[in-house]
């Protein structure tokens, strides 16, 4: 039964869909340039029932609005935003590293070179005081940059400690704003409606823990769960469980679960893992192979020494003094006082210089670790610069994985105001034709009452 | 198929990367250099420093080669007055042995001898810097002192020691000569043999006076035998120098290409990330601007 009454309810039905349309759209517009927000989309059927056995069109109904959202493709931008935040992470200490071992006229290796020149000078002129006193400035100058480059690593290894607290400290606000989201998620979704904006605020903090510790999501019986890679739960529905960090006895910062349980060396990806990475494993390879140069080094000198005799006759003392513990290449020190003291003479008489050549037969000569100190040097800083471009190249190429998930996600979720705005045209033009038929039904009501009132 | 609409993005990645390139080409035209870092290429780096250090010793091997030289010359020259002196002595020798001269004529010619002696020790205790030449590695003590007990009225201070310098990777040379070796050597010893002339001019026969003779020609063959020894370390040394100028350069060029940058390259690559970056700018200068709201009115 077709009358003006129902004419009128469907376009005022259609005015409300397309108002609610209009909505949503103004809602994509005004949320165009917010990190995280999924653009949403209106539903719309068209409604009908069946009287008689016959189709009877009731207008449009609105269903709502969805946010379009990949959950595939957000993990996927999660792992890959793990792999950044810990190449960066990496990539920023050893690029504070490779710039500190970067000299070419400083450092070690320019040292190592100077002694050994001005100990070849020495051949000529074994008995002047100012030649010896020149190699034993050398000495000093060449502990000193042992002393820097054990320095450089060092400090690298506690920029990288304190990293992982204030990363951590960032992962225990967000899980706390994760499972306060999650638990307003709950009760929306309770009510029937859709997350929307709040699910998107929690993927995009998602996304920002990600980038500190490698995360994994899963939805165990409705209850979304948020662990870290290896499993340690951070957030369980709309309780948070808040990581710990302490001192070991070697000084570095160790991570604990919730249950106090040491999960350091099982973090990886983010800026956590990153740190934990170069601190653990990249950091301490250089930091031994320099220290097994200091070591050996002072101990091929020190025997090169013991091999002559000084200016006065004595037999040649240590050069250097390697602390027994500890870091060789950080507490190397010069043992000699006076330049009288180099063991240039072979026979004891003060212008021999015949121990000169054992003296500078350990810059040919191979240490225990296989190869001369200017080699094993050359390789220390070969090492240095491939653990750096491994990082950098490593991040350069997540970059622009991550690039590619960004703006395949963004052409899913993206706003684009350009649809935006056709779409409110759109509306607004079903808005105006829908406000006409109501005019129109309006118009059609009064024909009908001026009919009836001429009649009588 | 639906497109990322967000278009600023993606466009502020791509001048991130021109600007990175721009950044890296002005930094290597205006350095020369291609490595800074170690990261930048961690092989050459690494190589870098061990020519570094192979030019450092090369450098030095120079420096030591000069200096050897100058003390070898030096040797060489009082070597060659001493050899002039043996000469004067041997004329004086020879005119004294003829059988005319009276013994004043003699005596006279015995205290030139004498001086002769004193010039001879006088050189063969040079010093360079201190430093005695002739003294063996007994470097703060003249080579020979005034020693009554002594036939020769001198005694040998110094020792045998023989100090080498390096002046190659494995290229030593000698730098001194034992002064016993030269002044008081069993087959030509020249203070004994000029002692021994100034005694046979004092009371001996013209006989006694020619054997002197014979001996002090036979020291003088000693004495130009050792210069023989300075020489070679002279012409050693500058053949050795000719080569650590070549390998100097040789290294050098190896350094410039390890981690230098060829400066026609990097002004190319100057060019091109120029061209990349404002090619990039352009586009975004024609593109952020533009949307559907431009054209709805």
């Amino acid at each position: 039964m077709i009358g003006l009454n129902s004419s009128l309810s469907i376009a005022t039905e259609a005015l409300g869909a397309q108002t609610a349309a209009l909505e949503v759209a103004n809602n994509n517009i005004a949320n165009a340039n917010t990190p995280g927000y999924s653009r949403q989309v209106v539903s719309l059927s068209s409604a009908a029932s069946i009287q008689n056995g016959t189709t009877v069109d009731e207008g449009v109904s609105y269903q709502g609005f969805t946010s379009v959202r990949d959950t595939v493709l957000d993990m996927a931008i999660n792992a890959a935003t793990s792999d950044q935040g810990s190449l960066t992470a990496q990539n920023t200490l050893l690029t504070q590293i490779n710039s500190a071992f970067s000299g070419t006229t400083t450092g070690i290796g320019a040292s190592l070179s100077t002694l050994f020149s001005d100990l070849s000078a020495l051949s000529t002129t074994p008995s002047d005081s100012s030649a010896r006193q020149t190699v034993l400035s050398d000495a000093n100058a060449l502990v000193d940059a042992f002393q820097q480059g054990a320095a450089a690593l060092s400090n690298a290894s506690s920029a990288a400690n304190q990293q992982v607290s204030s990363a951590v400290a960032q992962v225990n606000e967000l899980s706390q704003q994760i499972a306060a989201l999650n638990g307003q998620i709950a009760s929306a979704g309770a009510n029937g409606s859709d997350g929307g904006a709040l699910t998107d605020q929690r993927d995009e903090l998602t996304t920002q823990l990600a980038q500190l510790l490698g995360v994994s999501t899963t939805q165990t019986g409705g209850t979304p769960t948020l662990t870290t890679t290896n499993g340690s739960p951070l957030v369980i529905g709309d309780s948070s469980y808040q990581l710990q960090v302490t001192t070991a006895a070697d000084g570095t910062t160790h991570v604990l679960d919730g249950q106090g349980n040491d999960i350091t060396d099982e973090l990886t990806g983010g800026t956590i893992g990153g740190a934990i990475t170069a601190r653990d494993n990249t950091i301490p390879a250089l930091s031994q192979q320099l220290d097994a140069l200091a070591s050996q080094f002072a101990s091929a000198m020190n025997n090169a020494q013991a091999a002559g005799y000084d200016l006065n006759g004595n037999p040649g003392a240590a050069m250097f003094t390697v602390p027994a513990t500890g870091s060789a290449a950080a507490g190397i020190t010069v043992a000699l006082t006076n330049g009288s003291q180099i063991a240039a003479s072979s026979d004891g008489s003060t212008g021999s210089s015949g121990n000169v050549t054992t003296l500078l037969a350990v810059q040919s000569t191979n240490l225990p670790s296989a190869a001369n100190p200017t080699d094993s040097y050359a390789n220390l800083v070969g090492n240095i610069g491939f653990a750096g471009s491994q990082a950098s190249s490593g991040l350069t190429a997540t970059t622009s994985s991550l690039q590619q998930l960004t703006s395949q996600q963004g052409s899913e979720s993206g706003v684009s105001i350009d649809e935006e705005t056709s779409n409110l045209i759109r509306y607004q033009q079903a808005y105006t034709a829908s406000a006409r038929v109501i005019s129109t039904i309006n118009d059609m009501y009064t024909v009908l009452m001026n009919m009836s009132l001429g009649e009588s | 198929m639906r497109v990322d609409p967000n278009l600023s993005a993606l466009l502020n990645i791509g001048i991130q990367g021109t600007e990175q390139a721009l950044n890296t080409a002005v930094q290597q035209v205006a350095t020369g250099q291609r490595v800074s870092v170690p990261s930048d290429d961690p092989a050459a780096a690494a190589e870098n420093l061990q020519s570094l250090a192979e030019s450092a010793n090369v450098d030095q091997y120079t420096k030591n080669g000069d200096a050897v030289l100058s003390q070898a010359q030096m040797a060489d020259s009082a070597l060659s007055n001493v050899v002039s002196e043996l000469n004067q002595a041997i004329t004086l020798g020879t005119q004294g042995a003829d059988g005319s001269m009276t013994s004043e004529n003699r005596a006279a010619i015995a205290t030139q001898v004498q001086s002769i002696l004193s010039q001879v020790v006088s050189q063969a205790n040079t010093t360079s810097n201190g430093v005695s030449l002739f003294a063996g590695t007994a470097a703060t003590v003249p080579a020979f002192a005034s020693d009554s007990t002594s036939p020769t009225g001198y005694s040998y201070q110094g020792n045998s020691g023989v100090n080498s310098t390096a002046v190659g990777d494995n290229l030593q040379v000698n730098v001194n000569v034992p002064g016993d070796q030269i002044f008081t050597n069993a087959n030509g010893n020249v203070l004994g043999s000029l002692s021994q002339l100034i005694s046979a001019l004092g009371s001996g026969t013209s006989t006694d006076i020619g054997d002197a003779v014979a001996g002090v020609k036979s020291a003088l063959t000693n004495v130009s035998q050792q210069r023989v020894i300075y020489a070679g370390v002279v012409n050693q040394i500058n053949a050795q120098e000719s080569y650590l100028s070549q390998e100097t350069i040789s290294l050098t060029s190896q350094q410039q290409s390890l981690t230098g940058v060829d400066m026609s390259t990097a002004v190319s690559n100057l060019t091109q990330a120029q061209i990349a970056h404002s090619t990039i700018l352009a586009a975004a200068a024609k593109v952020l601007p533009t949307s559907l709201l431009d054209y709805l009115n």
